[in-house]
């Protein structure tokens, strides 16, 4: 297999998997501290033995740092990644008291909520997504169902079962037809729909945009859904701060609510160019929370439509 | 075509600016991937569209929407069998 060409799309996520077993077991058992100790075991086994992971966590540390990435850098990420990943196990089982998170912006939220129409909230793989979890206290009437790749939606499933058969979290498969009338309808309740902006769902139009320092291509697809829904869409990360700390903040993205038919196809290509600026700012302040450990600025494969 | 299913390929073509005219939209061609390359946003798109015009409703909980949407025929008698407007 040629790894280092490889759409994440096709990349078998089986390593993956099989390390959040073996640390759902030890952390539940043990605790966060002793799970923690293990967490360094499995960065520097990444470290060592995934060539593409490594190759492209350098080539995005390299951009970010401004300087040539070391191993400790890299180290660092994977660390980062994996602690992530670990808190997960956590977030899920509502375990918030063990950690310290600060948030940003819930108004923004609180807004979108009262109104009742439903708004989107756009992440990326950067963070932690599922931190959001903790903060249905802070923000009442909060319900998020995350739409997704019709695949990722089976193993992040798989996984949660895995991790606590009692969290609820409503999940769209994004593929056919119904996927987007459920999207549609769940906003029509006031719902929240959730959902990571940053790689394809396989059939999508791309857009080059400038990315930290040369074009990457992001997917049009949710801001297209966006605009035709007719919604607020507000960007969130949970950035990693490192121990027990997490912050959350929420950013004025785009509101699609009153745009003309016409202009559409223009106020989404400025929603999707804003969106990766403002990941790419996030990628300055706390470069370690970038998850993508693949060429994200490889060329988008043949079936995928590039827009000019 | 028959004036209703001329009416609907119209209105798709209209909706989502495809470059292509009614008499090249086959009735029976799939609309969603091959065929008329359509994909899922398009088609809610056609739905959107559909339910505002002819006032009926596309449900997500459907188990008809795979036949539905599979041609532009199985589309246009859809709409003709269920239309309020």
């Amino acid at each position: 297999m040629n790894t280092s060409n490889t759409h994440w799309t096709r990349t078998p996520e089986r390593s993956n998997m099989l390390m959040l077993r073996i640390m759902t077991w030890i952390s539940l058992r043990l605790g966060r501290r002793a799970g923690r100790v293990v967490l360094h075991g499995i960065a520097g086994y990444f470290l060592l033995f995934s060539a593409s992971g490594r190759r492209a966590s350098r080539a995005y540390l390299n951009r970010v740092l401004s300087r040539p990435a070391n191993w400790l850098d890299m180290y660092h990420h994977f660390y980062s990644f994996a602690s992530t990943i670990h808190d997960r196990i956590y977030l899920v089982n509502q375990q918030f008291d063990l950690f310290d998170i600060e948030i940003q912006g819930q108004e923004l939220l609180h807004d979108a909520i009262d109104a009742g129409a439903g708004v989107f909230l756009m992440g990326a793989h950067f963070g932690s997504f599922e931190v959001i979890r903790a903060i249905g206290r802070q923000v009442p009437g909060l319900r998020v169902s995350m739409a997704m790749h019709e695949d990722n939606a089976a193993k992040i499933n798989a996984m949660l079962a895995a991790i606590n058969p009692a969290a609820v979290t409503d999940i769209i498969g994004l593929g056919y037809i119904d996927a987007m009338l459920k999207v549609s309808e769940r906003l029509d309740e006031g719902a929240v729909v959730g959902m990571l902006a940053d790689r394809t769902l396989g059939e999508d139009i791309m857009l080059p945009v400038d990315f930290l320092g040369s074009i990457a291509y992001f997917p049009v697809g949710p801001f297209r859904m966006a605009a035709l829904l007719r919604r607020p869409v507000v960007f969130m990360t949970g950035v990693y701060l490192g121990d027990n700390r997490y912050r959350i903040s929420f950013e004025p993205l785009v509101d699609f609510t009153c745009i003309a038919t016409g202009q559409r196809g223009a106020v989404v290509n400025a929603a999707v160019t804003r969106y990766a600026a403002l990941i790419a700012q996030h990628c300055c302040q706390t470069p370690y929370n970038w998850f993508n450990f693949f060429d994200f600025w490889q060329v988008p494969v043949a079936t995928a439509h590039v827009k000019s | 075509m028959p004036v209703f299913y001329r009416e609907i390929a119209t209105l798709m073509i209209e909706s989502l600016n495809l470059e292509v005219t009614t008499d090249e939209i086959a009735l029976d061609a799939p609309l969603y991937g091959e065929g008329l390359g359509l994909d899922s946003i398009d088609v809610l798109e056609v739905a959107l569209v559909v339910s505002k015009r002819y006032g009926l409703q596309l449900r997500a909980d459907s188990v008809d929407n795979q036949h539905i949407f599979s041609s532009l025929r199985h589309l246009a008698d859809h709409i003709a069998a269920q239309r309020t407007k």
